[in-house]
């Protein structure tokens, strides 16, 4: 079976047009724009959380980064809907490569390392040895799946194989 | 003047780089774009966690201490530095004719001049011995003013090849923003 004619109509598509065709900035490039300002700050302040894990900046509590989580997560949301739209825009050239389903494995591991972090560092004694190990395990798990994903990210660019239906 | 200046500069680098060659190689661009976007990472969050920081988000932690995350931005900046420095002296053309790289550059010269004014400004507020845990006012406009620099440096650069420079018909204003060849 072939997903072909679902790309075709996918691609035919109003919004799919208009990500595509439309002359505004504020679309393909628009939403371009929002999708590196959320992987900025998903990414970003999840590389932070776990370099406090790994041993940066000692002197800011675990439990007190939780403060920062709800931009994290809406830089996560931003590039759901933002990366949803630019799979409308091209569903061809992202569905027919690989290295995109790498990309959404990478980043759906990442997420739920993130969720596993935070459960341990709500369940209290973060400091416990056992604890300790495991956050320390996690984060480095965490910074090479978001290194992966966005390099994988990209690579997108230059590994597909085709553009349209 | 300065358009001559631009395209003095863009004939020097083609002349001279050093690097043009490496990065031409198959896989020499795409992996400094990724370091590229791994460094933007970096840079915002550690920067943008300060920035949070200095506007009242985790007030209960002292600012010096979320301080220590600032050496990871410099080390993001640096790989940014390092790897937009080799797609420059590559294709010279493609930047310094490219209205969007003139504003990020902009954006790049407030957002330096915004983090000098907070260490002249407020170090000894922030850091000193009787620092507070509450940032002084001045601090958290500064912090506002980082946070909109970088996010504009980002949508400059990711708007970069949108705003690639044509061949020039009729150019006025102050910066080339069309290839005089």
């Amino acid at each position: 079976m072939s997903i072909d004619p679902f790309l075709v109509w996918l691609e035919s598509t109003a919004l799919s047009e208009w990500v595509v065709g439309s002359p505004s900035m504020l679309a393909f490039p628009g939403i371009l724009a929002l999708h590196a300002i959320g992987m900025g700050l998903a990414a970003g302040l999840a590389a932070v959380l776990d370099l406090r894990i790994l041993g940066v900046a000692r002197g800011v509590p675990l439990v007190e980064f939780r403060r920062f989580q709800p931009v994290l997560w809406g830089g996560f949301w931003l590039n759901a809907v933002s990366g949803v739209l630019l799979l409308v825009g091209y569903p061809t050239k992202a569905l027919t490569n690989p290295v995109f389903y790498l990309k959404l494995l990478l980043i759906a591991v990442a997420m739920v390392l993130f969720v596993r972090i935070d459960r341990l560092i709500r369940s209290g004694d973060a400091t416990a040895p056992a604890t300790a190990r495991s956050l320390r395990r996690l984060a480095i798990t965490s910074l090479v799946c978001w290194s992966g994903a966005i390099t994988a990210g990209r690579l997108l660019a230059y590994t597909y194989h085709r553009l349209r239906a | 003047m300065l358009h001559a200046g631009q395209i003095w500069l863009v004939a020097a680098i083609e002349q001279h780089s050093p690097v043009a060659t490496l990065m031409r190689t198959h896989w020499a661009w795409p992996i400094a774009e990724s370091l590229h976007f791994l460094g933007l990472c970096l840079l915002v969050g550690a920067i943008g966690s300060f920035d949070l920081r200095l506007l009242g988000v985790a007030r209960r932690v002292p600012i010096a201490a979320v301080h220590r995350l600032i050496p990871w931005g410099i080390l993001g900046f640096a790989i940014n530095a390092s790897t937009g420095l080799l797609f420059l002296l590559t294709e010279p053309d493609q930047y310094i004719y490219n209205p969007s790289f003139h504003f990020k550059v902009l954006a790049l010269g407030i957002a330096g001049a915004n983090a000098g004014l907070f260490y002249l400004s407020s170090f000894r507020q922030v850091f000193g011995p009787a620092a507070e845990l509450d940032a002084p006012r001045r601090a958290k406009v500064i912090a506002l003013v980082s946070l909109c620099a970088w996010m504009t440096v980002i949508v400059c650069g990711r708007m970069l090849t949108f705003y690639r420079p044509g061949p020039c018909v009729d150019q006025a204003g102050v910066l080339l923003t069309c290839d005089p060849k």
